[in-house]
């Protein structure tokens, strides 16, 4: 694509559907929509409405049976707990294998960068299975923070750190988002507020952006009739 | 735009990251590395030792500890390899939230790690063979090398097929459990095909690791012969099962990734 065009991520047609007993339940029918990046979004919608999913086939980890995902931006895995994580190794190999990955240009480096972030001190270098599981959320958003993407995908991990580890996620998430977006699923109004500034909410599977998060929590925080009748 | 080179580099980090990944997981207790390479190497070398000890003497002119070893590595290669590799696919799943790591990644460095763990424990068989002075000298050691890597993308071949199957219907994992056991009585592990009559022989030759085993001890010992096994076949089926597992991929993968 060329420079100057704001950039998105555009879903074309996309269906997705997971098969049941009681035959294929459809999330989304030919969507068509176009995501905005250039500020922090969070996804909003009820339990089930399809947001992990929707979230999923952004990130590429799952792929819709019809349609597509078009986008000229690097994006992160989706950092939720545990994702990659395996328990039988440590901190440190953890690491290395997710910058092995992802193709770090320097791995001794991008590991004490983690290694700093993350505040695990030298537990770093033991098994992850006798980890917190704020200690292991903290060790995938520092992960994921030493990388260089354009749209972080970060999927209710923050909320399990610390107040302090929070606020140096927040900072770093501020710092990231001068070149990067964030796209957030969080059920914790108060940590959308904390990182994201509009909102799209998922509703029936149909998608609507709101560039003010306030109005986008409005409507989704109202009832279901209220929320027909502003569509 | 992503070229093809890179592309190519990016798939041999991840499966070289997958390959690590698996060998610190799964060999991270007290024994370690060695496990993996002394517990086939045991297994194989007690059985043949003791067939061995049972009837000693020689099978079609082939010493008979011999003749059994190499029909347990062959037996051992394709079960633990199709084991392995058919539960690869379900044993990454959290990794695929990566999107770079997809379920043929993490077909390739299982069977990679099963095969050069199988190239190690032949090494040892060598050099136990060695030490008991019971060396011989290999008549076709090209056939030898490429019945192993034959073998090898025929296991392959069938773990990825298994590893599809048991993404969609989970009780394919039992089948395969109960189709692997007879392998050790069917595939003249310690028998050869020429000690039974020629009219029962298509009751056996159907199956490939038969081939594999018979001439596999061909091509360490001319005098063995070869009777009813031919490597035309094994190159069939083998190519055969490659390209079907590998369109059974193909169309599947992104459903697979859903399940």
């Amino acid at each position: 694509m060329e420079a100057g065009v704001v950039t998105m991520i555009r879903l074309e047609n996309l269906t997705k559907s997971y098969p049941s007993k009681m035959g294929p339940q459809y999330i989304f029918r030919n969507l068509n929509f176009d995501f905005p990046t250039e500020n922090n979004v969070a996804i909003l919608g009820k339990n089930g409405a399809g947001k992990s999913t929707l979230f999923r086939m952004l990130a590429k980890s799952e792929y819709p049976d019809r349609g597509r995902v078009l986008t000229n931006k690097s994006m992160s895995w989706p950092v939720a707990l545990q994702t990659g994580i395996h328990p039988q190794m440590t901190g440190r190999e953890n690491t290395r294998f997710i910058g092995r990955i992802n193709n770090v240009v320097s791995l001794p480096e991008y590991e004490a960068r983690v290694q700093e972030f993350a505040e695990l001190g030298n537990r770093f270098d033991l098994p992850v299975r006798t980890y917190s599981s704020g200690m292991r959320a903290k060790l995938v958003f520092a992960c994921c923070m030493n990388i260089d993407f354009d749209i972080y995908l970060i999927d209710e991990a923050t909320s399990v750190g610390d107040p302090l580890f929070r606020k140096k996620a927040r900072a770093s998430l501020k710092e990231k988002s001068k070149d990067a977006g964030v796209i957030m699923v969080s059920h914790e109004l108060e940590q959308i507020r904390e990182f994201c500034t509009s909102a799209v909410i998922i509703d029936d599977g149909s998608l609507t952006y709101f560039e003010d998060l306030e109005e986008g929590i409005d409507v989704y925080t109202q009832d279901a009739t209220n929320k027909k009748s502003l569509k | 735009m992503v070229t093809f080179k890179e592309q190519i580099y990016a798939w041999r980090s991840v499966v070289f990251a997958l390959f690590l990944r698996e060998l610190q997981s799964k060999f991270n207790d007290k024994f370690g590395l060695g496990w993996a390479f002394l517990e086939p190497f045991a297994f194989i070398f007690a059985l043949s030792y003791l067939r061995g000890l049972i009837s000693g003497g020689d099978i079609h002119s082939i010493p008979l500890f011999i003749f059994m070893m190499i029909g347990m590595v062959g037996l051992q290669s394709m079960t633990t390899c199709l084991q392995s590799v058919s539960t690869s696919v379900r044993r990454n799943k959290p990794l695929y939230a990566f999107r770079q790591v997809q379920p043929i990644s993490a077909i390739i460095s299982a069977g990679f790690l099963e095969f050069s763990v199988k190239v190690v424990v032949v090494g040892l068989l060598c050099l136990a063979l060695f030490v008991m002075n019971e060396t011989f000298i290999v008549h076709d050691p090209l056939l030898l090398i490429f019945l192993f890597l034959m073998l090898w993308v025929f296991s392959i071949s069938i773990g990825l097929m298994f590893a599809i199957a048991a993404a969609f219907v989970p009780e394919v994992d039992k089948i395969k459990s109960m189709l692997t056991r007879p392998l050790m009585f069917i595939s003249c592990v310690f028998f050869s095909l020429q000690d039974l009559p020629e009219e029962f022989w298509p009751y056996l030759t159907w199956n490939p690791l038969v081939h594999f085993n018979e001439l596999a001890r061909y091509a360490c010992f001319e005098s063995y012969g070869h009777k009813g096994v031919s490597l035309s076949f094994i190159i069939e089926v083998t190519v055969g099962l490659l390209f079907l597992s590998l369109s059974m991929y193909h169309i599947t993968w992104k459903r697979v990734l859903s399940r």
